[in-house]
């Protein structure tokens, strides 16, 4: 996936950003999203570039990467669970599902399976208060989840290549 | 007055758009929070200023509402006291402190701590939760703020201060949910010129002094008393705070027009100079210590063998007080007095404070954030911290700033043009300037787009500002900058940043009579025999460092008083150390012209006399008879009464002299392909006394030769190469750093560079590459 291409690509879109954008904050937002689909997370040097993109202050980009719950700094499986526990959520037994959760997928939370297939990341409301319990999966919203459902979901994601 | 609100049953006027909190506040009504802050405005983040409101229908229940978020409205009828409210602001204060540590008897804050205070006043007195409580991994925030950040209660006005206020951009909230973090993305010094206020601005103990927490104290064992900052002409109001003899820390005191809640980081933390090791604390003769009677009857034999053949040198830091006796002394002897000891920087000065006497008076830092427009010469920042606070709250308000500069200067990222200009170019500039703002449109030269559009912008201007840095301009220059202001007409305000915190006060007393030439060429003709020194360093001056040393080998005995180790201290026959500025009392006149007193923190073990009453003991061994110094300085200042410490000062008498006594000279030299113009490159912590503050100092940028990438072009130069300068008195190699900020043909030194190859600001030396 990191072919020299790739990068170019990446690097015209990247710089194309900043001038659509007449806001630099707001440019920083799809510049993140690039960098991430293309590395799976945003290291420190991410940061740094997009710093260097936006003309942000690394620790303006740093407040904006680490607000958004679907920006990561850190590296995260092929798939990600992430299980809201906001209030709706924990109501309806948010907090026995993240424990569940660390137990199911054998890591705790935030860390990647040693397949690299699955992490499991606690979450601020999705947005999916009506379903509550909710999570997103991949990106897709699910809910209610019990801890039956959850199991079965978080043993096939991480068995997955 | 536009309306009545009723607390508790206190009738409470307000102003139109106050909120429930300020009103409140400003009747000394107590309602607890946090969150607020008068300079940073309301967000509502804490919650804790919750208050009952009784509705206009009788048929309705009171609401709780945010006294900081809720406007205040004629008639309206509140509640601190209502227990709905209490209640809240209790829960607000239980949920606060869950993850709170409970580390207040080890916690720096202690004492003065906000969040202790709202608990003791409105929390539970127990602990309901048994969880565990959250903990984060402190930041290396540099030498000057220490960072704790368990203690945060999230109520952002560390970076609402830092980002919205001052414009810094290394600090900002992170992270969400309950692990909202205030930091630097990575570990690192803070860069903000104003940084260190985060440790009074933050109600906890996240943020808090890393100076004083080397010699820590409680701070109700401090000793304080009502002071002004030493470290430049702005004059911002201080309380040192000291212990056993030493002082400990300076934080700000409030002056509701010059800095209010804030000060800058060389005002809070250049104090450590009066506790630096090398400080001369015993008085000197001949090399050997001797005790203060001793000296003084050295130096009286000195001075009555010398008769009139006597100089004295006053000084820019020097108080009031010092200055006015020493000239007052010397006059009586028939000697010469001058509180300079570069005659460029004297004309400037004089010519700076004679055009502002001349002018309506100048406008104080709280008129400063009103302005519209301003022209800004030089660098502020470095000159006058909190002048440069100041209009970035102009900025923040819409107003266009210009920045000409020689060199790189913080403010130029705030402004709408900022052009490069060469030390010797800047009076052309500010002609050209001049003529296009006076001349009629169909006269006017369509060639020159930039200086145009920075006429038209200054013209249209509602109330511009033109303001200038007396220490990087010529008295030429000086004079053309307020012609510009004349030329604008009454609405403009003219402002100048002034070499020292008593510039002012120096250039008062010498006027009339310029006298720094006179003085140094009387001592290299042997006129002088006997030279006194009171707290300068002429021997270690950019440009005339090395006259006066040849000049003092002249003499017979040089005779110093000061608190510091300065070149001239080393070089003193007798050497007499005084007070420092928290250590006794004195007055400063700022450079709006206000003079203010301060007023002594506490006394050393050691003898240290003021320089005023060493040289009141002197005119006593001489036998002279010579009225004190607050009957001196109403001798000279007709009108003239010591400003009470404490106060808000009171404004210079004003004496203009005719603005045509200004003489209008730069020392100009004939140009060669290999001259280069060096421009004083600073930083904000760059002053005399700030050099000996070792925490402050480890910031200080490290040197090299900046110059512009067109110059570096020419000259074939590479950035990162090394590079000979040669100046009249010595040569050094420096790494080249190129800069767009930097003028053509200007090469920008540190100020110890400058001393080293002994050139001055717009003086010409040479470059060459090292091959
Ligand atoms: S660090 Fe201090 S000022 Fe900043 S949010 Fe926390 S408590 Fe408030
Ligand atoms: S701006 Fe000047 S007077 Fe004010 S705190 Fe800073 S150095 Fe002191
Ligand atoms: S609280 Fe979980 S989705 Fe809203
Ligand atoms: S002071 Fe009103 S919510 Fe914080």
């Amino acid at each position: 996936m990191n072919t020299k291409h790739n990068r170019q690509d990446l690097h015209s879109f990247l710089s194309q950003h900043p001038s659509i954008h007449p806001e630099r904050r707001a440019a920083a937002v799809p510049i993140m999203q690039a960098l991430q689909k293309e590395r799976g997370y945003l290291n420190d040097a991410a940061i740094e570039e997009v710093a260097h993109l936006t003309g942000l202050s690394t620790t303006e980009v740093e407040e904006l990467a680490t607000f958004y719950t679907l920006i990561y700094r850190y590296p995260v499986g092929r798939h990600v669970v992430q299980i809201c526990d906001s209030v709706c959520c924990s109501i309806r037994g948010a907090d026995e599902l993240l424990v569940a959760a660390e137990k199911y997928s054998g890591v705790p939370l935030g860390a990647v399976t040693p397949n690299g297939a699955l992490s499991v990341l606690p979450s601020i409301c999705l947005g999916l208060c009506d379903r509550a319990p909710a999570a997103l999966v991949d990106g897709e919203g699910l809910g209610p989840l019990n801890k039956v459902g959850l199991e079965a979901l978080l043993r096939s994601l991480g068995e997955e290549d | 007055m536009l309306g009545i609100i009723r607390i508790d049953g206190h009738e409470i006027p307000f102003e139109p758009g106050d909120n429930l909190l300020k009103v409140a506040l400003a009747a000394d009504v107590d309602i607890p929070y946090f969150c607020y802050h008068a300079a940073l405005g309301s967000v509502g983040a804490c919650r804790l200023c919750a208050v009952e409101i009784m509705s206009d229908d009788p048929d309705k229940v009171p609401r709780v509402a945010m006294a900081c978020l809720e406007p205040a409205s004629d008639g309206l009828e509140v509640s601190v006291s209502a227990p709905a409210a209490q209640q809240v602001r209790q829960r607000v204060i239980e949920f606060l402190m869950i993850n709170h540590p409970h580390d207040c008897p080890i916690c720096d804050e202690g004492g003065e701590c906000h969040l202790q205070e709202m608990t003791v006043a409105c929390g539970p007195a127990y602990r309901r939760y048994q969880g565990h409580k959250r903990t984060f991994t402190n930041q290396n925030l540099g030498p000057l703020v220490h960072h704790e950040m368990n203690r945060c209660i999230t109520c952002y006005r560390c970076t609402r201060f830092y980002q919205d206020y001052a414009l810094g951009d290394d600090l900002g909230a992170m992270r969400l949910r309950n692990e909202v973090y205030f930091g630097r993305f990575q570990d690192g010094p803070l860069e903000s010129p104003f940084a260190g206020n985060l440790v009074e601005i933050c109600p906890t103990g996240v943020f808090t002094d890393a100076i004083f927490r080397q010699h820590f104290t409680r701070v109700w064992d401090l000793k304080t008393a009502s002071s002004i900052c030493p470290h430049c002409s702005v004059g911002c109001n201080i309380l040192p705070g000291a212990r056993d003899g030493t002082l400990r820390r300076v934080r700000h005191r409030p002056h509701p027009e010059i800095n209010r809640w804030f000060i800058c980081d060389r005002g809070r933390y250049g104090h450590q100079y009066s506790e630096h090791t090398a400080r001369p604390l015993t008085p000197r003769v001949a090399g050997a210590t001797i005790t203060y009677r001793k000296a003084l009857i050295a130096a009286t034999e000195q001075i009555k063998a010398a008769g009139d053949r006597i100089g004295g040198l006053g000084s820019i830091r020097e108080d009031l007080e010092g200055n006015a006796l020493l000239r007052a002394l010397l006059n009586n002897l028939n000697g010469i007095f001058s509180a300079f000891n570069d005659p460029e920087l004297e004309a400037a000065t004089i010519t700076a404070v004679n055009r502002i006497q001349n002018s309506d008076g100048t406008p104080s830092l709280t008129e400063m954030e009103q302005v519209d427009a301003a022209l800004i010469l030089g660098d502020l920042t470095a000159h006058a911290p909190m002048i440069d606070l100041a209009l970035r709250q102009a900025y923040r308000r819409g107003a266009q700033l210009t920045v000409l500069h020689n060199g790189p200067t913080p403010l130029t990222q705030f402004a709408v043009t900022t052009l490069p200009v060469p030390p010797h170019e800047m009076g052309a500039y500010l002609s050209r300037l001049h003529e296009r703002i006076t001349a009629s449109p169909a006269s006017k030269d369509v060639q020159d787009e930039s200086t145009a559009e920075i006429a038209e912008r200054l013209a249209a201007a509602r109330r511009p500002l033109l303001i200038g840095v007396v220490e990087t301009l010529a008295a030429s220059e000086i004079i053309a900058l307020a012609q510009l202001a004349t030329a604008l007409g009454t609405d403009a305000r003219l402002a100048y940043a002034l070499p020292g915190a008593n510039a002012y006060g120096a250039a008062l007393l010498t006027l009339a009579s310029r006298k720094t030439t006179t003085i140094l060429e009387a001592i290299e003709t042997g006129q002088i025999q006997t030279l006194i020194v009171a707290g300068t360093d002429p021997l270690g001056d950019t440009r005339l460092g090395s006259r006066w040393r040849a000049a003092c080998q002249r003499l017979n005995t040089l005779i110093v008083l000061d608190c510091i180790a300065t070149t001239t201290t080393a070089a003193a026959d007798i050497l007499f150390p005084v007070a420092a500025w928290a250590e006794r009392g004195g007055t400063f006149v700022n450079y709006e012209g206000r003079a203010q007193g301060f007023a002594p923190a506490f006394k050393r073990l050691e003898l240290l006399p003021s320089t005023a009453e060493v040289i009141a003991d002197l005119v006593q061994c001489l036998d002279l008879y010579l009225p004190d110094a607050p009957a001196v300085l109403s001798e000279a200042f007709p009108g003239y009464q010591a400003p009470v410490p404490g106060s808000a000062g009171s404004l210079m008498p004003v004496h203009p002299l005719p603005t045509h006594i200004d003489t209008a000279t730069r020392s100009d030299h004939e140009h060669h392909h290999k001259h280069w113009q060096a421009a004083l490159t600073t930083w904000y912590g760059d002053e005399e006394l700030a050099s000996f503050a070792p925490a402050l100092m480890k910031l200080a940028p490290t040197a090299t030769a900046l110059i512009s990438p067109a110059a570096a072009l020419n000259a074939n130069i590479e950035e990162g190469a090394q590079v000979k300068l040669r100046g009249p008195v010595g040569t050094m190699t420096l790494p080249v750093q190129l800069d767009n900020r930097v003028a053509d043909g200007t090469v920008a030194l540190t100020r110890m560079a400058l001393v080293q190859l002994g050139v001055g600001h717009g003086d010409l030396l040479e470059l060459e590459p090292v091959s």
